[in-house]
């Protein structure tokens, strides 16, 4: 951290917090709050005469509250800046100065009551997202006694009590009666893999910090027992087998069952913990002196904060989603932002710094060219079309369209952040975009085409590029049967099928039109499936109110991974095809024969299609 | 916070309840034939 606070080329901006993104890759403004520390930090040498005078004393946050720390306090040792801040909610000495005895003790004339939050715009050209996780909380975990029974601990408060910096200097001792344990449990997956209380998935990190915790106690009090109840160890890092293998040669004994309750004798206050021996079978009853609940890890709570401002995806367990897990593990879906650390997924130091230095790397690259490639499949304002509505504003996931709805001026695409899913065209009631590939022309010729010769015996499919066209083909390469009369028209997202498209291939005579996307958490274009799912329950009550069966349209999500699933799809799909009846169709032709008439000629909608056809041509 | 809200497959057609919260997009799954092709029933005016 020290070598970051030197360096000449990297700003350290601590005690400070984002409060707006604005811009796209390459040309990021960040506006950015610097808290009032009310101490100057170029003057202050964290001598530490202010802290020996301040009469307020209040919980450490770093000591987990195992010690108190003053109004005036360095958060950490080593922390950087190496200067103090201030507590203004804690101090005594602000407006009326009741105290006031830093200020008359601090030589340097560092303290300045009156100092303010200071707002700065820095403009970057990309933003690594390193904002961590925090660590779960098991009070509600009513048998395990924590907050009820003092000796019970968790591991974040067990690393102070062992670490030499930390409140009793190293020395492990019972928080009680202030002895050193006989013998010490360490619980783990508390707060993980558990569907109803804490999080569902495993942490990640808490397996190989109890074997090393283990390892520790051993080191420095080879005399503690030590007893381990899990579910199973995960040691599947490098080195990390012969870890847990030297912990158990070191007498560790390692117990498979989670304790199902713990009590506490009120003389000794020992911990009797009762669990289900799951390797040796029956109930065991064990007498320890200390507990510590190796508890998991989950996203930060003021995740939102940070997906709103960058526009990002967050998975189901409520960290940010990569744009790929495979090819982009550390890129986010909008491009220019780069994920490190546990904001992406818990992790160890390894993978952090690992991770770190890749999203570095693609940062760099991006900076480096000084310039940017994107994606040709972009969307195109037609400017005479346009009513300025602000539907297109509100429906892009990447905040690439402009409008001032107020003073009419049609909107704007910036290009550079426009990753192409096309849910603004789909969306615009005016027909005032246009994409640049996968046009309406071309995708409308190929529904014309689909459906030019026994249209009655096909099944349209639309198909999202990254998940169910991918689906599609995992089908076939693994050889899942479906019926050969599908057609499948790609698009790059589903939120990129228009209301138009399903409604001309029902009248070119589809009897079933099938729509499938991403899984909602899988959105290659973060929330564009959304739109999808909205157009078509609008779609249902459209067709039904035009007296066209609404379960002719059908709904869909496949991912890449779910070729059997897109087969068994297909197969149900051309069920529901064989009841389609023949009269049906014919109906449902007249009733929407309108939707195949072409546009009255304005001079306008006949520019845009000059614009589209040379667009293309110029593709 | 979340209501319950009637709702139908289009697929196998059977009915069921399910949480909802108006205004708010989600994924939806058939407890009977697992589609997706879930539409919400709106309650008739009488």
């Amino acid at each position: 951290m020290a070598d970051v606070g030197r360096h000449p080329n990297i700003e350290l901006l601590a005690y400070s917090e984002v409060e707006n993104v604005a811009g796209y890759v390459g040309n990021f403004t960040v506006t950015v709050r610097k808290k009032a520390r009310y101490v100057d930090v170029k003057e202050c040498t964290a001598c530490g005469d202010c802290i020996d005078v301040c009469p307020v004393t209040a919980p450490d946050e770093f000591e987990e509250g195992l010690a108190t720390r003053k109004a005036i306090y360095q958060p950490f040792p080593q922390a950087v800046p190496s200067a103090f801040v201030l507590n203004i909610d804690e101090c005594l000495g602000n407006n009326p100065i009741a105290c006031g005895k830093c200020l008359e003790v601090c030589d340097k004339d560092c303290i300045d009551y009156d100092d303010k939050d200071e707002h700065v715009d820095i403009d970057v050209g990309t933003v690594i997202v390193t904002t961590g996780m925090e660590v779960y909380d098991p009070t509600e975990l009513d048998e395990f006694g924590y907050t009820r029974y003092e000796n019970v601990i968790t591991s974040m408060e067990f690393e102070r009590l062992i670490n030499s910096g930390g409140p009793t200097e190293g020395h492990l001792i019972r928080l009680t009666d202030h002895k050193q344990p006989k013998t010490v449990a360490f619980i783990q997956c508390v707060g993980s893999r558990s569907e109803n209380k804490g999080n569902p998935y495993c942490s990640n990190i808490c397996c190989m910090n109890t074997v090393k915790d283990c390892l520790l106690i051993k080191d420095h009090y080879p005399e503690i027992d030590i007893k381990v109840f899990y579910i199973d160890i995960r040691a599947f890092g490098k080195g990390f087998e012969d870890l847990f293998q030297r912990s158990k040669e070191k007498g560790a004994i390692y117990i498979r069952g989670i304790p199902g309750e713990i009590e506490e004798d009120p003389e000794t206050r020992n911990l009797k913990l009762y669990v289900e021996n799951t390797t040796a079978g029956g109930t065991d009853c064990h007498e320890v002196d200390m507990v510590v609940l190796s508890v998991g890890v989950h996203a930060r709570a003021d995740s939102d904060a940070i997906q709103k401002l960058l526009t990002l995806q967050r998975s189901q367990d409520g960290f940010f989603l990569e744009a790929h897990p495979k090819l982009k593990p550390v890129d986010a879906a909008t491009q220019g932002v780069f994920f490190a650390g546990c904001a992406e997924s818990p992790k160890d130091i390894k993978d952090s710094v690992t991770q770190a230095g890749a999203a570095a790397a693609r940062a760099n690259r991006l900076m480096m060219q000084g310039k940017v490639s994107v994606e040709a499949i972009t969307s195109t304002i037609i400017p005479d079309l346009c009513k300025a509505c602000g539907i297109c504003v509100k429906v892009c996931p990447y905040n690439a369209i402009s409008c001032d709805t107020k003073a009419k001026t049609p909107a704007v695409v910036v290009e550079a952040a426009c990753s192409g899913c096309g849910a603004c065209s789909a969306e615009c009631p005016f027909g005032a975009i246009t994409m640049k590939h996968f046009t309406d022309r071309q995708i409308e010729a190929q529904i014309d085409a689909m459906l030019e010769y026994n249209s009655q015996d096909k099944v349209l499919a639309f198909a999202c590029n990254w998940c169910s066209y991918s689906g599609g083909d995992l089908a076939g390469t693994n050889r899942f049967q479906y019926p050969p009369n599908t057609r499948l028209i790609r698009t790059m997202c589903s939120g990129r099928v228009d209301k138009k498209f399903v409604l001309r291939a029902f009248a070119r005579g589809a009897p079933i039109v099938l729509l499938s996307g991403c899984h909602f958490a899988d959105c290659h274009y973060i929330n564009a499936v959304h739109w999808t799912q909205r157009r078509v329950e609008k779609l249902w009550d459209e067709l039904e109110k035009k007296g066209i069966r609404p379960e002719r349209l059908q709904l869909e999500w496949i991912s890449a991974a779910e070729g059997q699933k897109f087969a068994t799809v297909m197969r149900a799909v051309e069920d529901l095809r064989q009841k389609v009846t023949p009269e049906e169709i014919e109906h449902t032709k007249k009733a929407l024969a309108g939707v195949l008439e072409p546009p009255k000629p304005k001079a306008a909608a006949k520019k845009a299609t000059e614009e589209e056809a040379a667009a293309q041509a110029a593709a | 916070m979340a209501e319950e809200a009637k709702f139908k497959c289009l697929r196998c057609m059977s009915e069921f309840c399910l949480p909802y919260t108006p205004g708010v997009t989600e994924e939806r799954t058939c407890p009977n034939c697992m589609s997706n092709s879930v539409r919400r029933l709106k309650e008739k005016k009488e």
